[in-house]
């Protein structure tokens, strides 16, 4: 007996395939052009680049485009033996454009073009082809490809310059919102965060550095409608992904006496509204059943925060959609048990909310608790003088500093273990005195250069111990 | 011959029977640790096997394990031992991994599989076949890795004091997709021992193919 194996899904409805890819590129076009616009015309109407930067946003989404057609046509060619007709119905329903397009669509525009050539080569062979070709992947190819080039050419691209486009290293710096998170001491504050990129209104219409196609929210939340109304994606995860998300930061950020800025600015910044509208409805790599879409889209938003707040990569969505890749073919097996099975359904959601509640209060907490100085100790205390010690190069500095009427009138350092020459250059250059003599605006004494640490440990002593007069 | 080939392609013990796949990821980042470590392999490998087809008669089925692991681990040590006192280059250059032969589980596989159940010469040229097919696959991994991750390829280096021959090439020009760091890190060790896996299937399916 013979069997035939057909390709799912099985299920008819009105929508091809192909219009639905159709659809996907509609939505995508506006996006494009807006890329266009930020990359290119502004930069060209400033004067900061000849006509072929003016193009080279179009010129870069259309290589990448056009290198995982070309590389899955000769992948057909020489290994599917494809001849012909074949080869032109199977380039008809293979789709190799999509890949290619998400892969220039999710990297830095400085990426140097033979690495863009690489890393769709990868999109499609390793993401792709390997696997049995369209419909078989485990993984967005996309994301294969632009997880090898991020993990293997980041220090090249932040060479050629990253994120950042040559206008806006004028106007804003050299770091993409979420980078910038990495650099603050703590949890930061809204003129830390947002204000060196303008507005929140900024972030919302995409003039902030970031990858090609991720920066416009706008159009990327219309491309979502569009989308949902053609009924080309499912509604369910990119709404419950932000959604859990915007829950979590929002408890993080009211922990911290933030407000509804903190986390607005997370959904905002970086690829999260991309990757949850464009990268996880994928429809071949994401679940089928409705249930399996719930879990796998509120595990997406648990695990791009635990990413974003917990390694040292500011962006959390690439590897997270990755990871719940994975699992896709279990939840799907969950959610598609006749009738609602308690043990199968109800207590992955518990889990699910357990985890958002507990993950979102320990990360608030961590940073709240970071803002008090570990290394500062108090010995002794009355209304003369402080005892207290304050960690250094050597290891504790131990000072005793006389106290009247609220103000430091003297410091008498009484151990410390710093090194007998830096410590000298302290002493030479009278820092103390310039430290009591500047304690109404402590922040503004420069500290010894040669001796930074042991200097700036004196400073954070006197600070500390102001703060705990005023307390 | 059939049999050492057999060892090579058939029975590859890490393309096929997926075996000792811990020391093929992790003494593949230089060329010259490749083969080092294969070399290894191969003689507690012949050692092991003759010894065991020598006693398999003797051994109780029900204690077998813990004896072939005693054999196997005995050679193990006289080799580390001999290394360290005649080639301390080279014991240094392999470090943990020679210790860590005594759980490669080619050997106890081969031992259980083949030596305990084969005469002498059959189980010195399984020995053979399969302690070559293990080095090759480790040569060619490491070949890949070091000359695409690290833009370089070490023949020979660290037992070059006691050869008096040095030989450490520059593959590419300098240019922006070489090296690849991602091949030196484990994650490209597995990347490149499943492309392999793919390859050597593809090219093993088509024979197959062919022959319909």
């Amino acid at each position: 007996m013979k069997f035939n194996i057909l390709k799912g899904p099985f299920v008819k409805s009105k929508n091809s395939t192909h219009k639905i890819m159709n659809n996907l590129l509609i939505a995508l076009i506006p996006i494009i052009l807006f890329s266009f616009y930020k990359n290119g015309i502004v930069l060209y109407l400033n004067d900061k680049t000849d006509l072929y930067g003016m193009f080279y946003p179009l010129i870069f989404v259309f290589i990448g485009t056009i290198t995982t057609f070309i590389v899955e046509t000769l992948y057909a060619y020489i290994f599917l033996k494809k001849r012909k007709n074949e080869l032109i119905n199977y380039i008809k329903n293979s789709f190799s454009l999509i890949p290619g397009l998400f892969v220039s669509l999710v990297l830095p525009l400085n990426t140097p073009l033979e690495i863009l050539v690489f890393g769709c080569f990868v999109a499609t062979i390793i993401g792709k082809m390997i696997y049995g070709g369209f419909g078989k992947n485990i993984f967005n190819p996309a994301l294969i490809g632009c997880l090898f080039v991020v993990s293997t050419y980041s220090s090249i691209i932040n060479t050629n310059g990253g994120y950042i486009n040559k206008y806006e290293l004028d106007t804003i710096g050299s770091a993409t919102p979420l980078t910038n998170v990495k650099l603050q001491e703590g949890i930061g504050s809204y003129e830390t965060l947002v204000e060196p990129y303008g507005t929140l209104e900024d972030f919302f219409f995409g003039m902030v550095p970031g990858s090609v196609g991720e920066t416009c929210s706008f159009l990327i939340i219309l491309a979502f409608f569009y989308l949902m109304f053609k009924r080309v994606i499912k509604w369910k995860i990119p709404v419950i992904y932000v959604g859990t998300v915007f829950i979590m930061t929002y408890i993080i950020g009211s922990i911290n006496d933030f407000g509804i800025w903190y986390p607005l600015f997370h959904i905002l910044s970086g690829g999260l509204l991309f990757g949850a509208v464009f990268m996880a409805t994928d429809p071949v790599t994401s679940p089928t059943t409705s249930v399996g879409q719930i879990i796998y889209a509120l595990f997406l938003g648990i695990l791009t925060v635990l990413f974003r707040f917990n390694t040292s990569a500011p962006e959390g969505v690439l590897t997270s959609i990755l990871t719940m890749n994975m699992f896709v073919m279990l939840l799907d097996k969950i959610g598609s048990s006749s009738k609602i099975a308690i043990d199968k359904i109800i207590i992955p959601l518990l889990i699910c909310i357990a985890l958002i509640v507990g993950i979102s209060i320990n990360i608030g907490n961590k940073y709240n608790k970071e803002q008090t100085d570990t290394n500062f100790n108090i010995i002794e205390k009355t209304d003369n003088y402080y005892i207290a010690t304050q960690k250094g190069n050597g290891g504790p500095i131990k000072a005793k500093l006389y106290i009247t009427n609220a103000k430091i009138t003297n410091i008498e350092i009484l151990e410390h273990n710093e090194t007998p020459s830096y410590y000298k250059l302290v002493e030479d250059s009278n820092y103390i005195n310039k430290l009591i003599n500047n304690q109404e605006n402590i922040e503004e004494v420069d500290t010894v250069s040669g001796a930074t640490i042991s200097s700036s440990a004196l400073k954070k002593l006197v600070n500390n111990v102001l703060t705990d007069m005023e307390r | 011959m059939k049999t050492i080939l057999n060892g090579i392609f058939k029975e590859n013990p890490v393309l096929v029977l997926l075996l000792g796949l811990c020391s093929t990821l992790a003494v593949t980042t230089k060329f010259e640790n490749a083969y080092l470590m294969g070399i290894c392999v191969i003689i507690v490998l012949v050692f092991s096997n003759i010894t065991v087809s020598l006693i398999k008669k003797i051994v109780p089925k029900n204690v077998e394990v813990p004896v072939y692991i005693l054999i196997i681990a005995t050679f193990v040590t006289i080799l580390e031992l001999l290394l360290e006192h005649y080639v301390k280059p080279l014991y240094d250059v392999l470090g943990i991994y020679l210790p860590l032969i005594v759980v490669n589980c080619i050997v106890l596989g081969r031992a259980l599989s083949v030596a305990s159940k084969s005469n002498i010469r059959t189980s010195f040229k399984d020995a053979i076949g399969v302690g070559l097919g293990y080095t090759f696959v480790l040569m060619i991994i490491a070949l890949f890795r070091e000359v695409f991750g690290n833009n370089r390829l070490t023949l020979m280096s660290s037992i070059s004091n006691l050869t008096g021959y040095k030989a450490v090439y520059k593959v590419f020009e300098d240019n922006t997709l070489f090296p690849m760091q991602i091949l030196t890190t484990p994650a490209g060790a597995f990347l490149t021992l499943g492309l392999l896996i793919a390859l050597f299937n593809f090219i093993k399916g088509g024979k197959k193919r062919e022959s319909r």
